[in-house]
């Protein structure tokens, strides 16, 4: 056992036992780590957007290197500040409608391709598919539940009938799906308690490799 | 009061203080439970095997501090995988929190093997904008990050010398614990520029990461901290590390965590299920 040392690993450990101390009851220590972490993540997230994006990016070209055209986006960045001058308002418009419609025009296509598209040919049965038994059955299973699972969603007709056994499939494999996502989200949360307790026991304690 | 109605009134602190004992126990006292390399792991290992010595994998650091357990040791066993076998890093991030993290792995990882900064590994970074950031190293990387994450011009460092845009880079892998992330790589550099793409994720968003495994848009995928400890077993089976497996040890804890939960549920339900049967 070799205790740490380290200032700042001391810090950590009491910080990550006041947010523990939540699981007894909501306090005043808890509260106060919860105010710490939002506040440094704030001022770490400003510091390296202005070192990292907003100097190098903006203020070096233009006005140490002399480029004219950044000019553009810095007052378009500083239409935004208009918010606060209830006259100037309306002036955000300009720099949000560029943002919306830049970033729409690149985004719509993109996303249709990958979301959309190769979703689709993911789920059409192809002759590749036949290549192995088990690939088969996936691909197979996989097209019912798509197709049972959009059924489900098709509310302009009554479920009863043919589609309400297609319906009640697609509830079948919607379940699996949710389950599969609580199991996961139980590992994620099971694997950060985890992480702390290693670097209670480990860089805290010394008491793990 | 019943036993199931007693069961059913259980203090949640008790719950808490049992689940800390079996997460605890393990980590001191391992049961050597094992991991077995599943085929989505495997896949993501034989994309980093199959990069050519002297070429480059880019590492995208898309987390944060609070989904580090279970995405940094992915991180680490990648790099590590890559430069036993002599590939280059490149690395660079879409979340502003995983800055100091990304940089710690460059700081601690290249060492071990011997690997110097500007040669064998670089950092770029955190730049804003995900869009054009990724549209923008599609055409030339040098326009997104004239300088390196440490403040070198990125002219000045030989590696980057052969890696000038997304298509000098046989296959990336992003790690990610939410968005932006592994989807916003699919979208721009895999749509626009062909980039192959593996995914490392938290287990949260690993359901979300399953269709485009399917559709072969992801080559491979690593969920949670299960896929970060498949992934250190390869790395260490094929003899390209010898280095502790934080998420190999945390396994045996998760895996009693998890019977754990199981056995609760059950209870719980039995339990629900036999007042409800009384009360009627």
């Amino acid at each position: 056992m070799h205790i740490s040392t380290d200032i700042w690993t001391w810090v950590a450990v009491i910080l990550t036992f006041g947010i523990f101390s939540f699981l007894w009851k909501d306090n005043p220590f808890y509260k106060l780590c919860e105010h710490l972490f939002v506040g440094v993540s704030v001022g770490y997230t400003i510091a390296l957007t202005w070192y990292n994006s907003v100097y190098p990016d903006l203020i070096t070209p233009l006005f140490r290197q002399g480029k004219p055209l950044y000019i553009i986006p810095f007052v378009l960045g500083l239409f935004y500040f208009a918010r606060f001058i209830p006259q100037a308002s309306w002036l955000v418009r300009i720099p949000m409608g560029f943002v919306l419609g830049w970033a729409s025009g690149v985004a719509i296509p993109a996303f249709f391709q990958t979301n959309i598209i190769k979703q689709i040919q993911g789920t059409l049965l192809t002759p590749g598919i036949f290549s192995r038994w088990d690939v088969f059955l996936w691909a197979l299973i996989s097209f019912i539940g798509v197709i049972c699972s959009v059924l489900y969603f098709f509310f302009s007709r009554e479920h009863k009938g043919a589609l309400k056994v297609a319906a009640d499939t697609g509830i079948v494999f919607l379940m699996i799906g949710f389950g599969a996502s609580f199991g996961y989200t139980v590992m994620a949360r099971m694997s950060l308690l985890i992480g702390r307790f290693q670097f209670l026991l480990r860089d805290w304690l010394g008491v793990i490799k | 009061m019943s036993f199931w109605e007693r069961l059913l009134k259980i203090d949640r602190k008790i719950i808490f203080i049992l689940m800390a004992v079996l997460v605890l126990f393990p980590l001191l006292k391992p049961l050597g439970l094992g991991v077995n390399s599943g085929p989505r792991a495997k896949a993501v290992f034989d994309a980093v095997d199959a990069i050519p010595p002297g070429k480059t994998l880019l590492i995208s650091v898309d987390f944060d501090p609070a989904s580090m357990p279970e995405l940094y040791p992915m991180l680490v066993a990648l790099m590590r995988h890559a430069f036993a076998r002599d590939v280059k890093v490149l690395l660079c991030g879409l979340w502003i929190t995983g800055a100091g993290l990304a940089d710690k792995a460059v700081t601690e990882i290249p060492p071990e093997y011997g690997k110097e900064y500007g040669k064998d590994v670089v950092y770029l970074g955190w730049k804003a904008g995900v869009d054009a950031v990724i549209l923008g190293m599609g055409e030339n990387i040098k326009n997104v990050f004239p300088v390196d994450y440490y403040g070198h011009p990125l002219d000045s460092l030989p590696m980057m010398q052969e890696v000038v845009r997304l298509r000098d880079i046989p296959f990336m892998v992003a790690i990610s614990a939410g968005t932006p992330g592994f989807s916003d790589w699919l979208l721009y550099g895999q749509s626009r520029y062909g980039l192959r793409v593996g995914a490392g994720v938290t287990a949260v968003s690993a359901a979300d990461a399953y269709p485009f495994l399917q559709s072969g848009q992801l080559t491979g995928l690593l969920a949670g901290m299960k896929g970060a400890a498949e992934y250190e077993v390869l790395v260490a089976k094929n003899g390209y590390s010898k280095a502790y497996m934080p998420a190999v040890a945390a396994m045996d804890s998760q895996s009693l965590a998890h019977l754990v939960i199981l056995i609760l549920v059950v209870l719980g339900n039995v339990a629900f299920f036999a007042t409800r049967m009384k009360r009627r």
